[in-house]
């Protein structure tokens, strides 16, 4: 079987491309976060980037923990942005705005997220 | 790795857009540029100038100047050999009536200071539009945008006078707008450089013609397609009496050139009876352009008095049949300012051509390069120099207006200063009699010896450690900004690709090199406005940082990089301010703004604009803040609408007025502003038909203060292009 869901739902319709946005985010900030890092930039971009890539795809698969690791990722992110740029709104501003309008749809998705891998889990045991 | 790939591209512009959705907050945009070509540039060796091919071939610098050239076909006779101009009489600058702005800057001494005080920040919201003017020049069917017309009418007695982006010169009734006469210029689309702007026009009043006659009072302009060009103030027909049939034509002595290659946008001051002129020469062209040559003209006659030109520095008249001024010469654009009792003209310079190479530039050239000069307006002869950039590779050329002030020192006593913003965002106050600072200017030491073969930068560069900077600390890769992270983690990576070690981090052919300060300053023309009485100077400024790469020739050429004036040349194959040939030396310029460009928002973290208060007493900043907002500008060109005041960039100066007023417009979200001069309050602004590139002024007629404003927008800053000059009024004065 596949490890992605296989919409049926409006919710499973809109996990899945919940998940598809944040492959996209992830992917471009895991390839320039490398660079930037070999370059002797941040650490953070390379990191945060192979973590939401991650948390993409398994929010793919229908596995919570995949929303549970962007969630945290968006946490760290907002830490990491106090410790660079402080209190100031204009720097804070790229750094978590966007991230945190997706996590609030991730939240969004938990419940439906979670229903949904009970439901796999059941079908998965009753299989077994 | 790199983000070369077109699918990567792709994918990173599309992520931008879905993150930049979420958070799409506006910003400064900026032009589009040719980007630096980044790695592997160095594919020809350095050191020795290639000769260009032939497809590359401009016109030996020693070609005779063709017919074309000199504009209205003006016969030139002989060279001439210096001589003295005829006396002045006082003329309205020298002390303006109360009523009057009779100068670009006002008066003589460049204050964008007003008396007037009808307009307070009381009554202001009772400031409305009065009338529009349009001065009929703006882009034809099929011509490029190359408008700004920065223009910043004077007014004198009954009348306003102003030119158009295109030099066509015009009396406007100051009531009503209703055109009284207008000149016309026939100036050709070819003259345009790379701007069409016609900054101010010059009020003469002759000491040889009696009052009452024809030409007594005087308009004076110098054209795009360099010319002087005097009308009568009454009726705006041409003086006979001044050189033929009212022209001189300043292409004299300039030898080859082509139209738009050299032009003039700034008013010539009129120093003891000599209008001196400086000239804009088109940035990146080729080593050998035309001459930066400074000339003086007989107020009365058109009469050639004398030049200064740095590569004959002690012959000061035309030259020799068959020769020309000595070319590459650092040439000056912005706006001059003399001073009748010390018989000086204050000439800020900018760069020899070639701006980003300074190997083949003479040590005379270096001496007075992006410097202030002060020459004797009898002789021609330099009294002083004071440079602000040694050795400039990064077009710090000085745009700026010198202003003149009275500084008093410490122990009480009184010099007769000047004051000169730079585009680094260092502000110099001379002594106006010796070019010594008045306030502290240190040495220090800077990048050196650079990256570039056989062209070693300074050691040091002069800092105004006496005068609050216009700037902010050099960029850190934390302070790259974007409408989401992703955006911003590809401005992170343009900083760390690129060359920097702060401010006079040297041009570099193997990768980018970031410059900032960026060549839209700081100050740039906009200049500043100063109040004799409180002391207090206010200036507006960029934040603007710029990523540059020298190419080598063969990789210039790859480019389609080519001189303006060579014949194969197509106008946007290079352009004054983007990338750049700069033929006759090894190595071309890729010039962008530090951008994004995908979504076209600047690298750096905002403001990209301020404006500053600062107390000449003390040197203390009295207030200080973003100057523009949000509304016009957004990621992908887009206008957001937001009224956020974030700081954009400014091209434009501020005008101070006596009713405890600021205006001024400059900023690309195409508004004017009145600010509290007291607290840098905004009090009042409004939305103008196009940008308002270009400084305001004020005047008062019949009893009643009016303020206007040429919205004729700047191709460069891409706000939208108007003809339209909009004049400002209370609705409750009659």
């Amino acid at each position: 079987m596949s490890a992605f869901i296989k919409p049926q739902t409006p919710a499973a319709w809109a996990i899945l491309g919940l998940a598809v946005v944040i492959v996209l985010l992830g992917l471009p900030l895991a390839y320039m976060g490398a660079e930037l890092m070999f370059l002797g930039g941040s650490w953070y971009y390379v990191i945060i980037g192979i973590a939401v890539t991650a948390a993409g795809v398994l929010m793919a698969m229908g596995r919570t923990m995949g929303a549970m690791l962007y969630l945290a990722a968006v946490g760290v992110t907002w830490l990491w942005a106090f410790w660079e740029v402080g209190f100031d709104g204009w720097g804070l501003l790229p750094r978590v705005f966007g991230p945190s309008i997706l996590a609030i749809a991730v939240l969004l998705c938990l419940p439906a997220l979670r229903r949904m891998e009970n439901a796999h889990s059941t079908s998965v045991r009753e299989v077994a | 790795m790199s983000a070369k790939s077109p699918m990567l591209r792709t994918l990173l512009l599309g992520a931008t857009i879905i993150a930049g959705t979420a958070g799409s907050v506006a910003l400064a945009q900026v032009p589009p540029a040719d980007q630096p070509p980044g790695n592997g540039n160095a594919t020809v060796s350095p050191g020795t100038p290639t000769p260009p091919s032939d497809a590359f071939s401009a016109p030996s610098p020693n070609a005779p100047q063709s017919p074309g050239v000199n504009a209205a076909n003006i016969p030139d006779g002989p060279p001439a050999d210096p001589s003295e101009a005829t006396p002045m009489v006082d003329q309205v600058t020298a002390n303006p009536a109360h009523d009057d702005w009779p100068g670009y800057a006002r008066d003589d001494r460049a204050t964008r200071f007003s008396p007037l005080d009808q307009i307070t920040p009381s009554n202001i919201g009772h400031l409305k539009r009065a009338f529009i003017y349009h001065t009929g020049s703006k882009p034809g069917p099929g011509q490029t945008n190359k408008w700004a017309a920065e223009t910043t009418p004077i007014k004198v007695g009954d009348g306003l006078y102003m030119c158009s982006a295109l030099n066509d010169m015009m009396r406007i009734d100051p009531a009503t707008g209703k055109e009284i006469w207008h000149f016309h210029a026939n100036e050709k689309y070819e003259s345009i450089p790379y701007t069409a702007a016609c900054k101010a026009v010059v009020y003469y009043t002759s000491s040889t013609v009696p009052e009452g006659e024809h030409c007594h009072h005087r308009i004076l302009e110098a054209t795009l397609d360099e010319r002087l060009i005097e009308v009568d103030s009454e009726d705006g027909k041409v003086c006979e009496g001044f050189g033929w049939h009212g022209m001189v034509n300043l292409m004299k002595g300039m030898g080859e050139s082509v139209p738009g290659f050299v032009a003039e946008t700034a008013p010539p001051p009129i120093v003891n009876g000599a209008i001196i002129t400086n000239q804009e020469i088109l940035d990146g062209q080729r080593r050998w352009a035309p001459s930066g040559v400074i000339r003086g003209y007989d107020a009365e006659t058109g009469r050639f008095l004398w030049a200064w030109d740095v590569n004959r520095p002690h012959e000061h008249g035309e030259p020799k049949e068959g020769e020309h001024y000595s070319r590459g010469t650092p040439n000056s654009w912005a706006a001059m300012i003399g001073d009748n009792a010390l018989g000086l003209v204050y000439v800020p310079t900018g760069n020899s051509a070639a701006d980003y190479y300074s190997a083949m530039r003479s040590p005379e050239e270096n001496r007075v390069s992006s410097a202030v000069v002060a020459i004797d307006v009898k002789t021609g002869e330099p009294r002083w120099v004071f440079q602000t950039v040694h050795k400039d590779v990064w077009d710090y050329d000085i745009g700026s207006q010198p202003t003149l002030m009275d500084f008093t020192k410490p122990d009480g006593s009184t010099v007769p200063a000047l004051i000169m913003p730079t585009k680094r965002g260092q502000t110099f106050v001379l002594d106006r009699r010796t070019g010594d600072p008045v306030l502290p200017v240190e040495e220090r030491p800077a990048p050196s010896p650079g990256m570039v073969p056989g062209d070693t930068r300074s050691p040091t560069q002069p800092w105004s450690v006496g005068m609050p900077r216009l700037g902010f600390a050099p960029l850190k890769e934390a302070d790259m900004w974007g409408m989401s992270p992703i955006d911003q983690l590809y401005c992170r990576l343009k900083y760390r690709r690129a060359h920097y070690v702060g401010e006079f981090t040297p041009p570099s052919i193997d990768k980018p090199w970031l410059e900032y300060p960026g060549y839209n300053g700081g100050s740039d023309w906009g200049s500043v406005a100063y109040d004799e009485k409180t002391g207090i100077l206010i200036a507006n400024w960029n934040n603007t940082p710029m990523y540059d790469q020298l190419v080598s020739r063969k990789k210039a050429d790859k480019l389609g990089l080519m001189p303006v004036d060579d014949p194969n040349f197509k106008p946007g194959g290079g352009g004054a301010e983007g990338a750049g040939a700069m033929a006759e030396t090894p190595y071309g310029i890729v010039v962008s703004p530090f951008w994004d460009e995908y979504t076209g928002m600047m690298c750096n973290r905002p403001p990209y604009g301020m404006i500053t208060a600062i107390d000449m007493h003390t040197q203390k900043v009295l207030w200080q803040h973003p100057l523009g907002s949000a509304r016009a500008n957004g990621p992908f060109g887009l206008p957001t609408h937001l009224p956020l005041t974030i700081g954009t960039p400014n091209n434009g100066g501020p005008v101070i007025t006596a009713g405890g007023l600021i205006f001024v417009a400059a900023t690309t979200d195409n508004m004017i502003h009145a600010f509290d001069i007291h607290t840098g309050k905004e009090v009042w602004n409004d939305v103008l038909p196009g940008g308002g590139q270009a400084t305001p002024m004020t005047y008062e007629y019949k009893g009643k203060q009016y303020v206007a404003i040429m919205a004729g927008g700047h191709h460069f800053m891409m706000t939208p292009v108007t003809d339209d000059l909009v004049v400002y009024a209370l609705d409750n004065v009659n």
